[in-house]
């Protein structure tokens, strides 16, 4: 079948339904949904997880599965019902006229295939071309996705490369066939910001270049903001909001958006001065959807008797083009109302040093073969020199990269691997070199942690009561078990979960809730330092901001000292005190939070705030995407570790960054700074946001 | 008396099946009634495949328990004139009994065909799942440590689980099950005047029926350290219990005498545990090093729990799922390994009705009389046809969750 041409939009979803057909019944996944792209237009979906805006784009492939099934609408790909396609007709369609770019570029690629050759099937399998022709033509789209050395690339097999080369190639593989639609699903959740930042940007630049249309499916509003030119909001399986970027970011008309906006930390936001607003509630499972509008238990404007009465429709906005709302009180909300002034809080008093780290190295060795023990060893420099105090009540961020060093630091500080040199004194002694088996139950207790992943924290063979019971056990707190029973239900009370969730099993809860429970663990046995391992950000954006407002509440009444791990600047900005920036095992700069945020920079740190996406359009960033990918920490660089990548590196003579690692530099006021530009460059460093006058 | 049609001996056969009928009967309706209750075992009803195979099993589990209400003979009694007899021939008339046929005929000792099946269903019932258990026992108790730990310990502990699985495992039952292996060693006197032989198989025994002990102390000793009252009481009864056992199934020396076993039994025994812990093994720390990179294993290191806490209470209950499913098929094959045994006359005692020496008997006639050997091939494929589809059915309820 060849490529048709048609002057009409590219892709129009009408009305689509579409239902998951279970032993449990009818599920419906995805209400009502249209949505038109136009020719070389970019559509940004987005909601949270669960609101089926990846069921919209495996709906368009026509790629449901066998429990899958489009119950009504039409979805028309250039003006042909793909509904009415027979299978071959389908097949031709997908990867040459529609490619789909997935999550995880890893499984996309075949392991067992070298790069080059999975490029020529593209060509060679839709268009018949040679297999010279198809060699040049893959050549040439791996050069266009900007991979340094193509004829390396070509032979190399995808584990030789890494996440971001990975994905830059499945972009290749995608573009290969010039497809008139390409679906993203998430395309950069798996990659770092800097990394994401290039990713990205090379999806504008080719979207304009092959003039290719977009369907964006993101949580990340951020991300929407900086590729696409319309966006629709998805809520629960339906759309509920829809219309140009800028409508819809500036003039936002429905209580979803607006509060979705109101719970993500934006430049301005203050843990203490104006804390996130919060949904309230949860997002409702597809089997338990309320009646009428499905915003509705968790809206400010919600009205008894007439939102939860019957189907709302999506209807226009009066005065903007193609801007549309699913909301019955559209036109009666004031919506450039304030928000209702959360409740603001007294800056909590910074006390004594807890934790003071001073020149600690922590190097891995790797034998070259595990069984024989035979040839060279191999050093990892997981941590190098770092130095730091931490004080009681205090939020320390630590910022950085996968590779940076952080979770080796994590497990040095917990004891679950000892330092190979330098000193971690906790409350003035020594514990760098002290296993956590040979430390005494309350310095165990008194550095406690939360992780990452809520599905993975609490163990799911166990009620959550008992799990927070046998915490309380081996810290020896309570006298009895009826004492503890108590003390657990307490816990349970100061993460605001109810008592009951005691006998539930893990399972039964959502992410928010799990992460709950995961911080009531940590805090049972009345933590000094609690290590919080990117707590939030596997959470959806809604429930981000309630998570973190309790755990600034419990950090604030319990005067903890948070050591708040994550590579996301705009949440690092909205709670921290002081933020340590790392590098390949080095921290490159450390300060108090304004400090940090503000000129100078160090030039890596300046790259991270201009990667961040921010979903604000007030927001000027000056754009600087860094080259490559983090070096590996087995091999890292001479010198300078960011070297490889820093674009000041011309500015400082004698080729000083290649030989040798820069000192620590004191600004002013305990700014830090690992850098060799000279103080005339950091003075004249220009802040990279800037908020443009409204 | 005339003998029976072929339509009367199925009809006899199934109304001698009565109450194993009742039983099922009242365990499906049992079960389906609760379905939505009982977990991953209520799901097990949603799937044909796997009601098939459990409704398989159990028929046999039942069978084996009420065999005395089912067999209409003893195992051992021999008729006259019945040698070799067809299926359906009624026994000579001055017997008096219930059911006064040969229901599947009579082997070449004169004995009935039928009734040994069901006896010899208790053989199979008694020993392979038993055996199958100590086999997860021991691979449990050395799997863990070896995917968590890792290093040293797991090089040694695969490198012996390879060595046992390099061997050929009926070549190892010869030797294992050979009067001179047997007899080997010197004699001790234990308490009681019982008296113990230091032979490979006997060591063995000492050796593979220490883990349970071992195993339940080590549990309840990492969970319940924090509480001594309930450790101390725990602790106790395992091994006021285990010991007990143990001197009786180890040793033969059971002050009491309720404890023992037939020492051809204990051969037996020992030999399949030992060729099945190695891959129980396997699997156990497979799933270990998968299972120890997760967070609430971290969050248990982080609090300073110890390695045997986080091995036994953390990893092991989420490593579930796929034992369970191994363990049904684990039962199968050592059916058939039991079977095969016994086909090469290393089974239990010659006598006994166990169905692998059954097989082999009938085998010597098979080409003129067929119907000795057929029952019990046919029960041996049943039963393992059904652990297989329980197991099936059990992996395919659990991945849908």
């Amino acid at each position: 079948m060849a490529k048709w041409d048609y002057d009409g939009p590219i892709l129009e979803i009408d009305q689509l339904s579409i239902s998951f057909f279970t032993r449990a019944g009818e599920i419906p996944a995805v209400m009502d949904f249209s949505c038109t792209v136009m020719p070389g237009e970019a559509m940004g979906l987005v909601g949270e997880s669960g609101c089926g805006k990846s069921t919209v784009a495996l709906g368009v492939m026509q790629d449901l599965g066998v429990n899958g099934k489009v119950v009504g609408g039409t979805i028309k790909f250039k003006g042909r019902d793909l509904s009415l396609m027979s299978p071959e007709e389908l097949r031709d369609l997908r990867g040459n006229e529609i490619a789909m770019i997935y999550q995880e570029p890893m499984a996309s690629l075949n392991p067992a295939m070298k790069v080059g050759k999975q490029l020529m099937e593209v060509p060679m399998i839709h268009e018949g071309v040679s297999k010279q022709q198809a060699w040049d033509m893959a050549r040439q789209v791996i050069e266009d996705v900007r991979l340094p050395d193509p004829d390396r690339i070509m032979r190399a097999f995808p584990h030789q490369l890494s996440g971001g080369q990975q994905q830059r190639i499945v972009i290749a593989m995608a573009l290969m066939s010039k497809p008139s639609l390409l679906i993203l699903d998430e395309p950069t959740t798996a990659l770092d910001v800097t990394v994401e930042a290039g990713i990205v940007e090379l999806v504008k630049e080719l979207g304009v270049k092959y003039g290719t249309s977009m369907l964006f499916i993101s949580h990340n509003l951020g991300l929407i903001l900086e590729t696409c030119d319309r966006i629709c909001v998805m809520y629960s399986g339906e759309a509920v909001e829809t219309g140009s970027i800028k409508d819809v970011f500036d003039k936002m008309r429905h209580p979803y958006t607006q509060a979705l906006f109101r719970s993500i930390p934006l430049p301005g936001a203050d843990k203490n001065s104006r804390p996130l607003v919060a949904i309230p509630g949860n997002f409702p499972l597809p089997h338990e959807r309320p009646p009428g509008c499905n915003f509705g238990p968790r809206c400010d404007y919600y009205e008894e008797g007439r939102c939860n009465k019957g189907d709302i429709r999506m209807a226009p906005i009066t005065g903007d083009t193609r801007h549309d709302s699913r909301c019955l009180r559209l036109n009666e909300i004031d919506w450039n109302a304030r928000v209702a002034a959360a409740a603001t809080f007294e800056k909590t008093p910074i006390g004594e040093v807890v934790l003071k780290v001073d020149n600690l190295k922590k190097y891995y060795e790797v034998a070259a073969n595990a069984i024989f023990g035979g040839g060279e060893k191999r050093v990892v420099k997981a941590n190098e020199t770092l130095s730091f105090e931490a004080r009681e009540a205090e939020t320390l961020a630590i910022v950085g990269e996968s590779g940076c060093g952080k979770s080796t630091l994590a497990k040095v500080l917990m004891g679950l691997e000892t330092a190979t040199s330098g000193s971690v004194m906790l409350n003035g002694k020594e514990i760098s070199q002290v296993d956590i088996n040979d430390r005494s139950t309350r310095d165990v207790a008194s550095i406690q942690m939360v992780f990452q992943n809520p599905f993975d924290t609490l163990n799911p063979s166990h009620k959550i009561g008992k799990q927070i019971i046998r915490v309380l056990e081996i810290f020896r707190v309570g006298e009895n078990e009826a004492d503890r029973e108590e003390k657990m239900l307490e816990l349970l009370d100061l993460v605001k979960l109810p008592r009951q969730f005691a006998d539930r099993m893990p399972r039964q809860l959502s992410g928010g809730q799990k992460q709950r429970v995961g911080i009531a663990r940590a805090f049972a046995g009345a933590p000094q330092i609690v290590v919080a391992d990117e707590p939030v950000s596997a959470l959806d954006v809604s429930v981000q901001a309630a998570v973190t407002d309790l755990l600034m509440e419990i950090q604030r009444n319990a005067k903890t000292t948070l050591l708040f791990i994550s590579h996301d600047l705009s949440i690092v900005r909205y709670l921290s005190d002081r933020v340590m920036v790392m590098y390949l095992g080095h921290v490159v700069e450390m300060g108090t939070t304004d400090q940090v945020f503000s000129p100078p920079y160090h030039p890596y740190t300046e790259a991270l705030l201009s990667a961040v996406p921010i979903a604000d359009t007030s927001v000027v960033k000056k754009h600087i995407v860094l080259d490559g990918d983090i070096p590996s920490a087995v091999n890292p660089p001479p010198g300078c570790p960011f070297q490889t990548r820093c674009m000041h590196k011309v500015n400082v003579p004698g080729g000083l960054c290649d030989t040798e690692v820069p000192p620590m530099r004191d600004l002013v006021d305990g700014h830090q700074i690992k850098c060799h530009l000279s103080q005339a460059w950091l003075d004249q460093m220009e802040p990279v946001i800037q908020i443009a006058a409204e | 008396m005339e003998p029976l049609s072929s339509i009367q001996i199925i009809g006899q056969i199934l109304s001698q099946f009565l109450p194993v009928w009742i039983g099922l009967a009242a365990i499906f309706a049992v079960s389906i009634a609760t379905k939505g209750r009982t977990g991953l075992y209520g799901k097990l009803f949603d799937s044909p495949v796997g009601m098939i195979g459990f409704g398989l099993v159990m028929f046999w589990i039942l069978t084996a328990l009420m065999a005395p209400l089912i067999a209409t003979f003893e195992p051992l009694v021999q008729l006259s004139g019945m040698k070799n007899k067809l299926p359906g021939t009624p026994v000579p008339s001055d017997i008096t009994a219930a059911v006064p046929y040969y229901l599947l005929g009579g082997d070449n000792l004169a004995r009935d065909v039928f009734s040994r099946m069901i006896w010899g269903s208790q053989t199979v019932m008694k020993i392979a799942p038993s055996a199958t258990l100590f086999a997860f026992m021991v691979g449990v108790t050395l799997g863990l440590p070896a995917g968590y730990i890792t290093g040293k310990l797991d090089t040694f502990l695969s490198f012996l689980a390879n060595l046992v699985l390099a061997f050929p495992v009926i070549l190892l039952f010869y030797l294992l099950v050979t009067p001179e292996i047997r007899m080997a060693g010197t004699e001790i006197t234990l308490w009681g005047g019982s008296k113990w032989i230091t032979s490979i198989p006997n060591i063995m025994a000492a050796v593979l029926f220490l883990f349970p002990i071992v195993f339940f102390v080590v549990l309840f000793q990492s969970r319940f350290f924090t509480v001594p009252g309930k450790r101390n009481l725990y602790i106790g009864i395992t091994l006021l219990i285990g010991l007990w056992a143990y001197s009786g199934l180890a040793f033969n020396a059971d002050p009491v005498g309720i404890w023992g076993m037939d020492p051809n039994l204990l051969n037996i025994f020992v030999s399949v545990v030992f060729v099945n812990s190695p891959t129980v093994f396997r699997i156990v720390r497979g799933l270990t090093m998968d299972i120890k990179t997760r967070d609430y294993v971290a969050a248990a290191q982080t609090r300073g729990e110890g390695v045997w806490y986080i091995m036994l209470w953390e990893i092991l209950p989420n490593a579930r799922g796929p034992l369970i499913v191994d363990f049904c098929l684990r039962i199968g094959y050592t059916s058939i390994l039991l079977g095969t045994l016994g086909f090469f006359g290393l089974g239990v005692s010659p006598e006994s009705p166990d169905w692998g020496m059954t097989i082999n008997e009938g085998r010597k006639l098979l080409s003129i009389f067929p119907h000795p050997a057929l029952p019990p091939a046919l029960a041996l494929m049943s039963l393992v046809l059904g652990l297989n589809l329980l197991a099936d059915g059990l992996r395919e309820q659990s991945l849908k969750d």
